[in-house]
């Protein structure tokens, strides 16, 4: 018979097995929908998780893709380890890069060294100013930041789409929504001939290591600790706790923001419609995967950027639609959740007697 | 038709603390009972068992000689039980009918018909259609009473119901409980407040620290001998010894005013002391009579006005709690898990809450991990902290050790004042012992001590002045020495 008895206290070697586990039923549960679609499971996990990054093409898009995802969830892991649930990274993220991509736009025919920090810059800058409307409101309105902060990717995506078909639309674009062409200035240098992988990568690692010091090494990080277990905690020992609110959600959206910066600076050189995939979205699994912890954070981007390609070659060799990918990223964050329920309780085993 | 209400032999035990020990009550209808006792006493305890929500250790409970099983909230409504908690339990959002029929299983007409009936008998206006986020706390508080009478209750139990009311709206309530009782339905009313009692019941009984102390009828006593046995007479001799206070003034209060928002928080209104070195002075009172406010004004969580405190010649009424430090003061807050330590954290992490800027904790921003493990360690040995691992989660942490830990860190800079609040809820007789010891150790060392407490027991022994909160205003300050628990109680529930 198995009984279920909770813990004493939470186990931590459980509090980092439970990711690899909800990955690990992640993959049962993918191969069992492959069967059901007629697939062979394990040749079509193959296709999904290990043919995509084979190759060194592959690879470079697989580092390509968990770059916005890693940048963002270091940010969102500040507001979430606070008790912040800022889950409009995605706004912030297009926000940021309108305002990096109107800066890239001022200097379409100019040439110069000065021009790509400047637009780096500015799409920081815009994603903080875009964090700080949540924040604001919620500290001194009592708002809810998860409403506030989900309803605004949707005003930034609109906002988007009026300027691209509009006043920042191409003159000699043919009435395509999309504006110009940055100038080689302002895009973020490609590392290696022939592959995507850009500069963006450093900006996420500076990133990981930048946050791993200021939460674990920095007073500033211990603050932002004591107020996140206990605002009552942080009023009793003077912190200010309003001003951490606002300043975890401008560190989230300062990172969402370069993660914007970093997709339309590089890969693509211009503003459309589409300058993420929901990137935002995605990096709350990735930052939930990655336990909220800089390493940890690192190793789930890059889990979760595999189910982004896995999909589109699935798509291709396959013939499955892409949105797999999807349901690869919403069933690695149903088991995470499951999972932790084994943080609190055990399985006890009681052998029957006879 | 008459209603017999009976328990034999309560017991209830939660680690660490006898909540109801062997209590016996029998209640007949067309009476109503106060049940008095302190914070603490045991009352809410024996409430929650009678309305299902808590089921007792040992003991049974007979309506009209048939055993009763309350093994849930639901059982007591089955069984005519009818309760009204000190907290609305109601939606705020609905219209007071919504609420009404959520929990009923009526047909929508009749239903209205019952409540009309109700409302007419009772002389009750409530506009049925109103969102109860518009209702007064009396409305509110009716609408609960009404959602008990639409059952057609045998026993009806408020527990302190007028702690959020207004004088009219209490008489109100008052008038509609005695009409209830001459009804039949049998009242048991829940109070700390003395004079309610004398004004409203017909017998009392009064318990004390999980004990029923008497039963008397209501005839036979007055305030003062109810005083007596809710606080208990046998506390008052315990006294410090008076030593060494100098005439020098450390901390002088004026005119200080505090005006919550929240409803639930008691407004302080004209708080004026003064206190000089090496004296505690206790606050006693009943929880909730602005006691926290009260902590957090001093403590400088609410930043009140520069001028209404006045410590060591500065004023620093303006302060927040981490610049007050600097001018040496140290607070222990009353919620030990909640506020004065992060159980999640690690025990040298917490200490690092205390933060001054000769402590070095944080050097140009850094954690400086080292020093405070250092000062961890210091604080462990030098208060009996039981544990030498400075690493642990301070929630493994007994509460007695935690709470010396905690009045460690405040202690170890040798501040002078130290503001505490309830130091020793909770705690188990040898820590309690031991809190009280390194009290007056501070206070023979000229330190100042400002002690809110809710146990009279505690005041009386460590304070040399005494005043009373009631309703966010204090009393005279009298010196412990002319205090009695007689007067405090008396005190306490609001009289003269």
């Amino acid at each position: 018979m198995i009984k279920i008895v909770k813990r004493d206290q939470p186990s931590k070697a459980i509090f980092f097995f439970t990711p690899v586990l909800a990955i690990f039923l992640t993959l049962i549960a993918g191969g069992i929908i492959f069967y059901i679609l007629g697939f062979k499971p394990i040749e079509a996990l193959k296709f999904f998780f290990i043919v995509p990054i084979a190759d060194k093409y592959g690879f470079s898009e697989l580092l390509l893709k968990a770059t916005p995802l890693c940048l963002i969830a270091i940010g969102l892991s500040f507001c979430f380890k606070s008790n912040n649930w800022n889950i409009g990274a995605e706004g912030q993220l297009t926000f940021g890069a309108i305002v990096s991509g109107g800066v890239a736009l001022l200097f379409y025919d100019q040439e110069g060294l000065y021009i790509l920090p400047i637009v780096i810059l500015a799409g920081a800058i815009g994603g903080m100013i875009y964090a700080s409307i949540p924040a604001i409101l919620k500290t001194y309105f009592n708002t809810n930041e998860i409403l506030v902060s989900l309803m605004l990717v949707y005003v930034s995506k609109l906002i988007l789409d009026y300027l691209v078909v509009g006043p920042w639309s191409n003159p000699e674009g043919f009435n395509f929504p999309e504006t110009r062409q940055f100038s080689d200035s302002a895009r973020l240098p490609l590392l290696f001939e022939g592959l995507r992988i850009h500069a963006g990568i450093f900006l996420a690692l500076a990133a990981v290591i930048i946050s791993w010091f200021v939460f674990y090494k920095t007073y500033l990080g211990f603050q932002m600790k004591v107020s996140g277990f206990s605002l009552k905690t942080a009023k009793y020992a003077g912190y200010k706790g309003k001003k951490m609110i606002i300043l975890v959600f401008l560190i989230s959206g300062a990172c969402a923001g370069l993660a914007g910066v970093g997709e339309i600076t590089g890969p693509i050189g211009q503003l459309h419609r589409e300058v993420s995939p929901d990137y935002g979205f995605t990096a709350i699994i990735v930052a939930f995967l990655g336990r909220l912890h800089p390493v940890g954070i690192i190793f789930a981007s890059l889990v979760v950027a595999i189910t982004y390609l896995g999909a589109e070659t699935a798509q291709i060799f396959m013939q499955i639609p892409k949105y797999t990918g999807q349901v690869f990223q919403g069933m690695i964050l149903f088991f995470l959740l499951a999972s932790d329920y084994l943080l609190f309780f055990k399985f006890k085993f009681i052998g029957s007697k006879k | 038709m008459n209603t017999n209400l009976k328990i034999s032999n309560i017991t209830k035990i939660y680690p660490g603390c006898v909540a109801n020990n062997d209590v016996s009550l029998e209640f007949n209808s067309g009476k109503i009972y106060a049940l008095l006792g302190e914070n603490g006493a045991g009352k809410s305890t024996l409430v929650k068992i009678l309305s299902g929500v808590v089921i007792p250790d040992e003991g049974k409970i007979y309506l009209n000689k048939n055993i009763l099983k309350l093994n849930s909230p639901s059982d007591a409504k089955k069984n005519d039980i009818g309760m009204v908690f000190q907290h609305f339990n109601l939606f705020e959002t609905l219209s007071v009918f919504e609420n009404l029929i959520i929990d009923s299983d009526e047909q929508r007409e009749n239903l209205k018909e019952k409540i009309d009936t109700i409302m007419k008998k009772y002389n009750f206006s409530v506009d049925l259609d109103v969102p109860v986020l518009n209702l007064s706390a009396g409305q509110k508080q009716k609408v609960e009473i009404i959602r008990c009478l639409i059952r057609s209750p045998k026993v009806l139990i408020m527990d302190e119901p007028t702690s959020v009311l207004t004088e009219q709206e209490t008489s109100e309530l008052f008038l509609s409980l005695k009409k209830f009782s001459e009804e039949g339905i049998l009242i048991i009313y829940i109070t700390h407040k003395l004079k309610e009692v004398m004004q409203l019941c017909d017998e009392v009984a009064v318990m004390r620290r999980g004990k029923l102390v008497s039963v008397s009828q209501i005839n036979n006593e007055n305030i003062e001998s109810l005083a007596n046995k809710m606080v208990g007479q046998d506390l008052k001799t315990i006294k410090k010894k008076k030593e060494n206070t100098s005439s020098e003034q450390l901390i002088k209060i004026t005119n200080l005013n505090f005006t919550s928002e929240d409803p639930f928080e008691t407004n302080l209104v004209d708080i004026n002391f003064s206190l000089n070195r090496g004296e505690c002075l206790g606050i006693a009172g009943i929880s909730g009579n602005g006691q926290s406010e009260l902590f957090q004004v001093l403590s400088g969580e609410i930043i009140s006005n520069k001028n209404s405190i006045e410590f060591n010649k500065n004023l620093i009424g303006d302060l927040n709690p981490q610049e007050r430090r600097e001018y040496l003061m140290a607070f222990s807050p009353e919620d030990r898990l909640e506020q004065a330590a992060i159980p999640q954290m690690a025990i040298f992490e917490n200490v690092a809450l205390n933060n001054f800027k000769s402590s070095n904790f944080f050097n140009n921003g850094l954690i400086n991990e080292s020093k405070i493990k250092e000062h961890s360690k210091k604080i462990i040995s030098e208060f009996n902290v039981n544990t030498d691992n400075i690493d642990l989660k301070s929630q493994f942490l007994s509460g007695g050790n935690l709470q010396k830990l905690i009045i460690g860190r405040e202690l170890i800079t040798s501040p002078d004042l130290l503001i505490c609040f309830n130091p020793t809820w909770g705690l188990d007789v040898g820590a309690i012992n031991y809190i009280h010891e390194t009290l007056i150790k501070i206070n023979e060392q000229n330190k100042s001590i400002i002690l809110i407490s809710t146990d009279t027991d505690e005041l009386l022994k460590l304070s040399d002045k005494i005043s009373v909160i009631h309703r966010g205003k204090l009393s005279k300050i009298m010196n412990a020495e002319d205090v009695t628990s007689e007067k405090l109680g008396i005190l306490m529930g609001g009289g003269n």
